[in-house]
């Protein structure tokens, strides 16, 4: 048996999990939630994240009944993500594996997502679509790389919906996302939105410049209700993910999707992306809420594959780095 | 934390600062050392900064252009220290090697 704990800080979520085998023990996480209006910035978050870390862990140790000597490997988030909290919950994770005498390892924050996605889903060799606050990635396995089909080439889907959530001051709890897709069920008219795939990539700068300016104008001269900005938003931004996936099916001949990340548990997403499967004869894999979001047994699970492949990571190599791109991460754990 | 002081270097023109830290013994000097060393200063050049362990006592060194760098290098630098220190409190001690 294999035990591995993950720390996942890279963002707003700090969370801390267990993994024996594929068995999630404990994955107790915490949120840094900013008043509406507000996004988080990276010292504030690195202070939430440095005042729960030691509770969280103690919370996963607990939860999984585990003693420190029966955890096999310490993993953690090298990257990619926001620097100060990457850093925070780096120092926790390289102070626990010295003091426990375990071996450490830097994990891709993306290749993690993937990892619990193909855990819990149990699907085979899905072409992924991995979306979230600060990715948007369409990713397939060939030859030991994720490689990356497409992608955005600016911002990330998410963090168009959290800022657009700013904009009308919609809630930023549980999630902006979340309070979105709860307003978009009550949108009944379409507002159009500029519509911008670029072969296998998407945009979404210009829409989130475009619907600012509209909803501005728009709201305030009564042409329509913050519900239908929701939905129009959702359901142009979707509409893009699902047609660069579909591209990326056909290309590699896939029969199955799998998403993953923040945006992933989005029901509406799932259900447009479900809707195109169908018509493919392809099957659909998500996850709910505890595994989409940032969590430590991502980390944990991403951990247990390298492990088990025979690698680890030096302390001195064991610095963060705030972009890490998927297919930079060699797969040694599959065929 | 024992010992600091800050002043100017007259032979290189650069702002020194140096940091004592004592623990209980060299295992843990030592696990702080390795820590805290991994990630380089965020900004290049202006700025450098070296750690060594001495029996119990973990000591850094920073050398700076300019004192606003060096603030911000210390300050960010003893906020991660005593993360540390307070991870080794909670779950340590150290297992015997």
């Amino acid at each position: 048996m294999t035990v591995v704990i993950g720390f996942e800080g890279s963002a707003n979520k700090i969370g801390i999990g267990i993994i024996r085998d594929g068995e999630v023990l404990s994955n107790p996480r915490r949120t840094y939630i900013t008043p509406p209006g507000q996004g988080f910035m990276p010292s504030d978050t690195a202070r939430h994240h440095r005042a729960v870390v030691l509770t969280v862990l103690k919370e996963a140790l607990e939860e999984a009944g585990l003693k420190p000597a029966d955890v096999d490997c310490v993993a953690y988030t090298k990257g990619p993500g926001m620097g100060a909290p990457l850093v925070t919950v780096a120092l926790v994770a390289r102070t626990v594996a010295q003091l426990w005498g375990k071996p450490l390892l830097g994990v891709n924050h993306c290749i993690g997502h993937i990892e619990m996605g193909r855990l819990i889903t149990q699907a085979n060799n899905p072409t992924v679509l991995y979306v979230s606050g600060g990715n948007t990635q369409v990713i397939a396995y060939s030859e030991r790389r994720y490689r990356i089909f497409g992608e955005t080439i600016d911002i990330a889907v998410g963090n168009c919906l959290d800022r657009f959530a700013r904009v009308i001051k919609i809630s930023n709890d549980p999630s902006p996302g979340y309070n979105i897709e709860q307003m978009a069920k009550k949108g009944s008219q379409f507002v159009e939105l500029p519509y911008t795939v670029k072969g296998m990539d998407v945009s979404f700068s210009g829409i989130l410049s475009y619907i600012e300016e509209a909803s501005h104008k728009m709201l305030s001269s009564g042409q329509c209700a913050a519900e239908d900005l929701c939905f129009s938003l959702q359901e142009t931004v979707f509409a893009m993910l699902v047609e660069i996936t579909e591209r990326a099916m056909a290309h590699c001949g896939s029969g199955e999707v799998l998403i993953v990340g923040g945006v992933g548990c989005n029901l509406r997403l799932q259900e447009m992306m479900g809707v195109m499967c169908k018509e493919r004869r392809a099957k659909l894999f998500a996850t709910d809420e505890r595994f989409c979001i940032d969590n430590g047994a991502m980390i944990a699970q991403a951990g247990w594959e390298m492990f088990r492949s025979g690698q680890v990571t030096e302390l001195e190599d064991s610095w963060i780095t705030q972009r890490y791109r998927t297919d930079e991460v060699e797969v040694t754990w599959r065929d | 934390m024992a010992a600091t002081d800050g002043e100017r270097n007259h032979e290189t023109g650069r702002l020194e600062f140096s940091l004592v830290v004592p623990f209980p013994s060299s295992r843990e000097a030592v696990i702080a050392l390795r820590s805290l060393s991994p990630d380089r200063e965020p900004r290049k050049g202006g700025i450098s900064k070296q750690l060594t362990v001495t029996g119990g006592t973990l000591s850094v060194r920073w050398s700076a252009d300019e004192a606003r760098v060096l603030r911000v290098s210390v300050n960010s630098f003893l906020d991660h220290l005593s993360l540390v220190i307070e991870t080794m409190e909670m779950f340590g001690p150290p297992v015997p090697q």
